[in-house]
């Protein structure tokens, strides 16, 4: 073996490269660049300011971040429905001042002032809302007036009775609790903060008018033609951001007790660079709370470093401005850019060696020597059919198969002429297999294993979902691409998972990773459990119980062999190969009368794409450099069928050497004496006769006894 | 190298060591030097103003740092640049850090009350520097605020009574309203319009907020409402000016009084009154209360025995009514301070 070759199986072994693309492709990665800053912000003023760690007063920053907290949490719900809301910082100076003026001033009980002070925000969010929402204004000139109109009423306010509103009257407990006490060290200010935010967080992510909001600020067109009350979600993620502002307003009065003119001025740039540089982005639709929280922090940790810096007037405001433009600039460009860089590094392509092909040409004398045995099939459903995966046959001759509108259509037996829509499924439905109560269960990609139910045609799911392995990036409970299924005796499903890192349109796309992305799951109708039994399998395809029902075996298409894993007997759980080596890329498997199996060879084997495998290198570049219809993928335009044995010998091969009916074949189910084959991209179901077959030979038959 | 340039760098390099030497050379103690210098050295000061941005909190800062200069103590200055929050920031940050000493300006009466008690209670001197907050702490430096608006009230009185041919109509415009200075000074404005109710007449009561550009803009139009207007009381140069430059573009320069005050700066104070902007100017002297303000910090620095806030003192300064008569040499500038010390 070559170095070169050594070097390449040694990186796939120890490289885990395919993490990157998983990593980038995850929702949480938009939180990259936030922690990245925060922690940056950490290291330079950690290093730039001698006290910088000396956190004993963390009690005071955790006030403060709290107050801040508030008010970025209401402008990022704001800026999640597609708006902005600049009036933050006037509505915090209003509650502040309320607050003081109420208990203060006018002794009212402080649960009483503190809800009037919330009340007066969310009026102040009301007009915002009415206006943008409802009179469709311009959010950012909007809220701009509200900024002045209520910044000066602040102003007249402060001017007139700030004095008195300072210095307090009579004595409450409730707020001297407020404004000093600390929970276990930890301020009021932050727990309330801390609670609304894993609230904001469950609400944005769980509930329907959080969901709402996303979907107005994603697309508001969008939106509303799918019949959302979009003017009223605008309005109210106003008055959320107006009572949001009020209630930091009312924690910065118990903090510090003082109304001046100068509180909360530049607010709103300071809560709008954290949103934004937390990376909820200005055009809607995207952040959450984590992000606000984020660059709240940053936010806060840039501000009060340089306060402790000594940096003279005007310093803040300028950093926190520069700050938000790199953070605008960021967002621009992440977004832009997210997903080409995704494209480029998702596909990460593994070392992989496949023995020498046998040799299929005519004449060469091995079982898959070429022939033209599939030239005279009969032909159902010509150019009606689209995309038959996986036909099968039920016990009344019907003919059944998936189709890429997710539907299930049925071919009325015995002469298979007409047809109908037998049930409508959704995904991309699969593999297929009848259980013991005559009931059709299905593969369906992108959606899970489900069942069709033989008297109501009901559509059932049986599950969506396995266990989540613990190293695994990608979310691998999800089931993505389940492909083909087998029931055992005991009524459990086998079924295999063709790949947990791509979807089915690019299904071909995971051979140039060869990486053993798939698995076989075993789903438990008994109690309704689903568990991933093997995993790390290149493309886990077709999936048959053995005839004695004490195994199943299962085709790795990327692999080119065909495995048996035991479900009872000595060698339980275990697996061993039954076919090593093929000359193509085996899909289903079925049983076949005589006691053996059929199996379809989707595609034959190319010494190209063979030596491709070997050069990860060379398939990264392609991948990276060309365009997706230049790449060089497996040969699926030639197939066939073989059939083999319980000792893994190929016993038979039937080709369709024109390649006129079925070049491509994915499946092959025999039923009372002939062959059914079904493919992928064809637009038929064939018919073959197969000499000397038993006649009443059913797969319903098989499995379930002739009764059923 | 020539021969020239050898000896030249030679007697240098000896120059210096001799010129070392003498400066290692133990000084004389006359029993409290050494003792002094020792408590000053290395002690850490911090400096909170309301903002560095005008010539008081300038000039207090080149007071101390000539101070830290020559006995060896630290200086940092924090600046929350007229922010409360950035100030109760600042001082929680210098809670954790232990300084010797906080010297604050504090920006109203209620903010920092609480940090500043917490700074006394883990063992920081603090002193107040010309705003009083509701706590008292070790030593308040700075002007009477009272005293001032009294005096200036008498001084509008002198100008503008009824009683003295005048309209007796007088114009206030003040700044921040929550500034300690402010409500104080307020009681002492309102006493002294009680005490010459016959003399004087409140035509308009505004705030400027400090800020010249809003003090111009009010004057500007109560100028214009109150035609036979005697005289603005003002409250600060730095926001004076602006009613100055209201005035004289109203072409009363001279005709309407403007009683101002504050630091006594050059620029701020003698040059206003020289050119007539000012008619009269209360002066509590920047300069002498950064002298004050030194002293306060190295004498409190000093009483290593003491807990902090044990005994309070305040520093008054003394006030002078400026006016062209006695102005001369009463004026002091930030870089004569920092070349000179206060």
């Amino acid at each position: 073996m070559a170095t070169s070759e050594t070097y390449a199986r040694w990186r796939t072994r120890l490289v885990p490269d395919h993490i990157v693309g998983e990593i980038l492709s995850k929702n949480w990665i938009d939180n990259a660049i936030p922690v990245f800053m925060l922690v940056l912000a950490i290291c330079v003023f950690g290093s730039i300011i001698p006290n910088f760690f000396l956190f004993g007063n963390l009690t005071d920053e955790g006030r403060e971040f709290g107050e801040l907290a508030l008010v970025v949490l209401g402008m990022t719900v704001v800026l999640l429905a597609g708006g902005i809301d600049l009036s933050v910082g006037s509505t915090f100076a209003l509650a502040n001042f309320v607050t003081l003026a109420l208990i203060n001033w006018f002794d009212w009980p402080a649960g009483l002032a503190i809800g009037c002070a919330l009340l007066a925000g969310a009026l102040v969010g009301l007009l915002n809302g009415f206006l943008i929402g409802y009179l469709r204004l311009r959010a950012f000139l909007t809220t701009l007036v509200t900024l002045i109109v209520v910044r000066a009423i602040v102003d007249t306010l402060v001017l007139s009775y700030s004095s008195k509103v300072v210095v307090p009257l009579g004595y409450s407990a409730f707020w001297e609790y407020l404004s000093y006490e600390d929970v276990y060290g930890v301020p009021v200010a932050f727990i309330v903060a801390a609670v609304l935010a894993v609230a904001a967080h469950v609400f944005l992510t769980r509930l329907r008018p959080g969901w709402r909001i996303l979907a107005v600020g994603g697309s508001r067109r969008s939106a509303y033609n799918a019949g959302l009350p979009v003017r009223r979600i605008v309005a109210g993620t106003y008055v959320l951001s107006g009572v949001l502002a009020a209630a930091g307003g009312v924690f910065y009065a118990s903090r510090l007790g003082a109304a001046t003119a100068t509180t909360g001025v530049g607010l709103e740039v300071a809560a709008l660079t954290a949103a934004v540089l937390g990376g909820v982005s200005l055009g809607g639709g995207r952040g959450s709370v984590t992000k606000a929280l984020l660059g709240a922090a940053t936010v806060l940790v840039i501000s009060n470093s340089l306060i402790q810096m000594g940096l003279r007037s005007g310093t803040n405001t300028l950093a926190l401005g520069v700050v938000l433009l790199v953070a605008v600039a960021i967002d621009v460009k992440w977004l832009k850019n997210r997903f080409k860089l995704l494209s480029r590094v998702y596909v990460s392509p593994a070392y992989f060696r496949l023995p020498p092909r046998p040799d299929a040409t005519e004449g060469s004398g091995t079982p898959y020597a070429l022939n033209d045995r599939l030239r005279d099939v009969e032909l159902i459903g010509l150019g009606e059919i689209d995309a038959a995966e996986d036909p099968i046959l039920d016990i009344d001759d019907h003919l059944d198969f998936g189709n890429r509108q997710g539907d299930i259509i049925r071919y009325f037996g015995p002469d298979h002429k007409r047809s109908e829509v037998y049930a409508h499924v959704g995904g991309m439905p699969l593999g297929m297999a009848f259980d013991k109560a005559g009931d059709l269960v299905c593969c369906v990609a992108g959606m899970g294993v489900y069942k069709i139910a033989r008297e109501t045609r009901e559509v059932i799911k049986l599950t969506d979902e396995t266990n989540r392995s613990w190293l695994s990036i990608i979310d691998d409970s999800r089931l993505r691409l389940p492909d083909d299924l087998d029931i055992a005796p005991d009524g459990r499903i086998y079924f295999s998972e063709a790949t947990v890192r791509f979807d089915m349109h690019e299904w071909m796309v995971d051979a140039l990773e060869s990486r053993g992305n798939g698995r076989i799951i075993c789903h438990d109708p008994r109690d309704g459990s689903t568990r991933t039994v093997l995993s790390g399998i290149r493309f886990p395809n077709g999936i048959c119980l053995a005839h004695d029902g004490k195994s199943i075996l299962y085709a790795s298409t990327w692999s080119c062999t065909v495995e048996r894993f035991w479900l009872e007997g000595e060698k339980k759980g275990r697996t061993e190969t039954v076919i090593g080596n093929l000359p193509g890329y085996p899909d289903n498997i079925n049983r076949a009368s005589d006691g053996n199996y059929w199996m379809a060879l989707v595609g034959m084997r190319t010494p190209t794409f063979d030596l491709a495998l070997r050069k990860p290198g060379f398939r990264r570049r392609m991948v990276q450099q060309l365009a997706q219809d230049e790449w060089l993928f497996p040969q699926m335009n030639v197939g066939c069928v073989v059939k083999f044995n319980e000792r893994g010998e190929v016993i038979d091969c039937l080709w369709d050497r024109r390649g006129v009916n079925h070049p491509m074949i994915t499946s092959c189910n025999e039923h009372r004496g002939y062959l059914y084959l079904g493919g992928i991209v064809n637009n038929r179901v064939g018919r073959y006769r197969i000499e000397g077959a038993d006649p009443d030979f059913t797969n319903q038959g098989s499995y379930w006894g002739s009764g059923k | 190298m020539s021969l020239r340039k050898l000896v030249i760098t030679a007697s240098a390099a000896l120059g210096m060591v001799a010129a070392a030497g003498v400066a290692n050379a133990e000084r004389p103690d006359d029993g409290q030097w050494g003792a002094t210098a020792e408590s000053l050295r290395g002690k850490t000061v911090a400096y909170v103003p309301i903002a560095m941005g005008f010539d008081l909190t300038q000039a207090w800062a080149a007071a101390l740092e000539h101070s830290a200069k020559e006995w060896g103590f630290e200086l940092t200055i924090r600046d929350p640049n007229w922010d409360p929050a950035a100030g109760v920031q600042a001082l929680s940050q210098l809670i954790d850090e232990k300084p010797d000493m906080i010297v604050v300006q504090p920006a109203d009466p209620q903010s920092y009350v609480r940090l500043l008690k917490k700074a006394v209670d883990s063992g920081i001197r603090v002193v107040e520097i010309n705003m009083k907050s509701l706590t008292t702490t070790d030593a308040y430096v700075g002007a009477d605020w009272y005293g001032i608006a009294s005096q200036g009230m008498d001084l509008l009185h002198n100008y503008c009574a009824k009683g003295n041919g005048q309209s007796g109509k007088i114009a206030l415009i003040s700044g921040t309203p929550t500034n300690p200075g402010m409500i104080i000074g307020m009681q002492a404005i309102n006493d002294g319009l009680e005490r010459y109710k016959d003399d004087l007449e409140l035509v308009a009561n505004q705030s400027a907020d400090f800020d010249p550009t809003k003090a111009h803009a009010i004057a500007t139009t109560i100028l214009k409402q109150h035609d036979d207007l005697c005289g603005f009381y003002g409250v600060w140069d730095g926001q004076d000016v602006g009613t100055a430059a209201a005035i004289k573009e109203a072409g009363k320069t001279g005709e309407v009084v403007l009683v101002s005050s504050g630091g006594g700066r050059l620029a701020a104070a003698c040059d206003n009154i020289a050119n007539d902007n000012f008619t009269a100017y209360l002066s509590y002297d920047g300069r002498g209360q950064g002298r004050d303000l030194a002293a306060v910090v190295k004498m409190l620095l000093q009483d290593t025995d003491g807990t902090p806030a044990s005994s309070p003192f305040g520093l008054y300064s003394p006030v002078t009514a400026l006016t062209k008569d006695n102005m001369d040499g009463a004026c002091w500038t930030i870089d004569d301070i920092k070349a000179n010390g206060p």
